[in-house]
């Protein structure tokens, strides 16, 4: 009770500043400062937003969401930690993809929906693998760096005392670059949400992204801030909670946001 | 010899830090004098304030009660200078606008901030750095800079906090002699915080030793072992006499820390 | 960098492509993306294009910089406003971009200010996060040397804080660079009617593949040009950095 009202003193702007804002936005379409049709108010939003979950609408592409970002985090997950290990560990092969990689990772990922179609069968299957890309990117090149960042006199010392193949490998090398390829976990799955958003936007007619497409094309005003809400609750459990589950499962990892005070 | 006239007063000085919630005394009812060209060392354990104590000396922490007087004899220059462990040199300066930092900021012209930094940069042997980048320099040359930046200012007090602490054991040799010949030199008064006992009986005219939390005063030992000192006075026998006495306090105060920090259990 | 491996896979590619091994018709031959590529821009098309493009991306990139950058800071120096702005920026910061486009598109109606607008917002975060960062993992004793050495105030900001943090902010607009291109080219991809989005889409819809392909090139080539160039800046501009970080 005392941490609790400590932490209210210490944190009230934090606290108090949404409020504010929500009461003023209601207020401000209420009167018709703003407009209405274009800013509804938070409490209508609220209703709407009921709505569509008590009809199953929002369950049901919420849902198909959910299962496309697993896949497709899955799928970047399996190839971007297997192939940055080797690239890792393997000097050569680090050299010689390092380009390729360098050149393909800035293009925005949406433009790989057509390639990618071409590839596999399109509809859900290219939608996944076009949902994947950056996140294995992501992913393989922060694992590449975890490996190649570990401190050399830790990998001797392990030797020294006997750690060679795949022993040094599990003990040293996997446990030494599992800071990183966290960091790219999460980085990726972040992404996996921001791409898959914009890929049914433009293919799909079910998803939030779809969603809030087809909201906004029969203007649907209220839904659209309903489902935008929706994506953006998606976004921060994604990136917050795998932040809060690293803590947990890497508890000798110090963290960056700690450190800085 | 020092003159007796005092420059810095330190009365029943406490310093209390807030932290969720909780009070930690840092320093306990602190009083201390230096002189006016005095090398005065100050020398605890771990957590016994000795930082503290020279921020709130150079205005950075308020007390939380007692008072602190430094005697200005000169109109204009600042009273105090730091040199901070581990040199705090802004990385975006080179080392002559690092060493003209404090003058720029007290208005001093161009020319005269230029014609200081040559001479104090000569001083500390680096002329031919003066346009380098702190990164560009070793640890030890990175220390003359701060020591540097400080003389410039021309500090009634120069305060050092643990400047040799972060450099290896030849480098600190040789910055020992260099701070000797220094302050043999321009004559300032100094306050100097130290881990190293030996440190402080080489460079210190008085020591002074610091309690573990909370940090008080709990013993003010005179150095008579001469003026000039080198090296070799750590062959002396009154430097090993010394040495024994206060280090027979010092670890006292060391294992109690020790104890504290292993949650009361004895040593 | 080795170019061998990327050279080894366009040959392969080439020769594949001609022997039928893969479809020609969605994978056509190097050679003949490049052909398209000197025509495109010959012709002048692909260069007009890029030139929407890339008008864009430096009107989003302006409007985002300077507030960015202006908010970060303040925020870093005043714990009032970071408390009551970082929620905001907390919840927004992870939400795809690109889902602001429909709620400009009725707030401004579909065109210009609406498409810079959304990769605006996408560098504006990416920037406060920055900057604000750069500021909070400042070295605390470089502050204090300030105030030990008479920097107060203005000077103070002007002296310690602002270049303490000019790697940070220059990170962040290197990275927010890069996001706007990114959120541009969707936007271009999936309502706008030019740019090189809309080329990749449209080629795409026409199955021209090597027209598509090329557009795709350019965009790689921007993306890494903008971020290299960036990073050689950055490493003219701050000398006095160490190391600028590779990722």
């Amino acid at each position: 009770m005392r941490a609790m009202s400590h932490w209210l003193r210490e944190h009230w702007i934090a606290v108090g500043s949404p409020i504010v804002l929500f009461i003023a936005w209601e207020w401000a379409s209420a009167t018709g400062l703003l407009r209405e049709a274009f800013f509804p108010r938070p409490s209508t939003i609220v209703i709407h937003l009921r709505h569509l979950a008590a009809d199953g609408t929002l369950w049901d592409h919420a849902a198909m969401t959910l299962v496309r970002i697993g896949w497709a985090f899955a799928l970047a997950a399996v190839l971007g930690v297997g192939i940055g290990l080797a690239m890792g560990l393997w000097r050569q092969l680090g050299e010689g993809l390092d380009p390729v990689f360098a050149v393909i990772y800035p293009i925005p990922s949406i433009l790989f929906l057509p390639l990618v179609s071409f590839l596999v069968p399109p509809g859900e299957i290219a939608l996944v693998v076009t949902t994947a890309v950056t996140s294995f990117f992501l992913i393989a090149f922060t694992t590449t760096h975890g490996v190649r960042q570990i401190d050399r006199l830790v990998v001797e010392a392990a030797v020294h005392y006997g750690a060679r193949g795949w022993r040094l490998f599990a003990t040293v090398l996997l446990p030494g670059a599992l800071p990183f390829i966290f960091i790219g976990l999460r980085l990726g799955l972040g992404f996996a949400l921001i791409v898959v958003v914009a890929v049914e936007i433009v293919s799909t007619s079910r998803g939030l992204g779809a969603l809030l497409w087809l909201s906004w094309q029969i203007l649907k005003v209220e839904d659209m801030y309903a489902t935008f809400f929706v994506i953006a609750l998606l976004g921060a459990v994604l990136s917050y909670g795998l932040a809060a589950l690293r803590t947990r499962l890497l508890p000798w990892v110090q963290d960056v946001a700690e450190r800085a005070g | 010899m020092p003159t007796r006239a005092p420059k810095v007063l330190v009365n029943e000085v406490s310093v209390t830090f807030e932290s969720h919630g909780r009070s930690v005394v840092a320093l306990d009812r602190i009083s201390l004098q230096a002189h006016a060209g005095e090398f005065l060392c100050i020398v605890g354990p771990s957590g016994s304030g000795k930082s503290t104590l020279l921020r709130v000396l150079a205005g950075l922490l308020p007390q939380s009660a007692g008072d602190v007087r430094i005697e200005a004899d000169r109109p204009g220059t600042p009273l105090t200078a730091m040199v901070f462990q581990e040199h705090a040199l802004l990385p975006w300066r080179t080392v002559r606008d690092n060493v003209t930092f404090g003058l720029e900021n007290r208005g001093v012209g161009r020319a005269e901030r230029e014609a200081r930094a040559r001479e104090m940069l000569a001083m500390v042997g680096l002329t031919r750095f003066a346009q380098h980048y702190p990164h560009q320099l070793s640890g030890g040359m990175k220390q003359r800079v701060g020591i540097a930046r400080a003389l410039a200012n021309d500090p009634e007090v120069l305060l050092m906090d643990e400047p040799l602490a972060a450099l290896d054991a030849q480098t600190r040799t040789i910055m020992q002699e260099e701070l000797l010949r220094i302050w043999a030199t321009l004559g300032k008064t100094v306050v100097y915080v130290t881990h190293s006992l030996e440190e402080a009986l080489l460079l210190g005219d008085r020591i002074v030793l610091l309690t573990a939390r909370p940090g008080r005063v709990s013993q003010v030992y005179s150095v008579d072992l001469g003026r000039p000192r080198g090296l070799e006075v750590r062959g002396s026998p009154a430097y090993g006499v010394l040495l024994e006495k206060i280090w027979s306090q010092l670890r006292e105060e060391v294992v109690r820390a020790m104890a504290e920090d292993r949650g009361g259990e004895p040593a | 960098m080795s170019l061998a491996v990327p050279a080894v896979l366009l040959v392969l590619w080439e020769i594949c492509s001609r022997h039928a091994i893969v479809s020609p018709r969605y994978f056509p031959p190097p050679t003949t993306v490049g052909w398209v590529l000197v025509d495109g821009f010959a012709a002048g098309d692909l260069g007009t294009q890029s030139l929407v493009t890339l008008t864009r991306l430096g009107f989003a990139f302006a409007t985002a910089a300077v507030p960015g950058v202006l908010l970060g800071l303040l925020m870093g120096m005043a714990r009032p406003v970071r408390d009551a702005v970082e929620p905001y920026i907390a919840f927004i910061f992870p939400v795809p971009k690109i889902t602001l486009l429909p709620f400009l598109t009725i707030i401004l109606g579909v065109g210009e200010p609406a498409f810079v607008l959304t990769g605006a917002t996408s560098a504006f975060f990416q920037i406060v996060i920055s900057t604000l960062g750069g500021v909070q993992t400042m070295d605390p004793r470089l502050l204090e040397v300030g105030r030990n050495y008479g920097a107060r105030g203005a000077r103070l900001f002007w002296k310690v804080i602002l270049p303490a943090a000019l790697p940070a902010i220059f990170t962040g607009l290197r990275l927010g660079l890069g996001l706007a291109l990114v959120a541009l080219v969707a936007v271009e991809f999936i309502a706008a009617k030019s740019g090189l989005g809309h080329l990749v889409y449209r080629h795409w819809q026409m199955l021209s593949t090597p027209e598509m392909y090329a557009a795709f090139a350019i965009v790689g080539a921007l993306g890494l040009l903008l971020t290299r160039g960036l990073r050689a800046v950055q490493a003219r501009v701050l000398t006095w950095q160490e190391e600028i970080g590779r990722l």
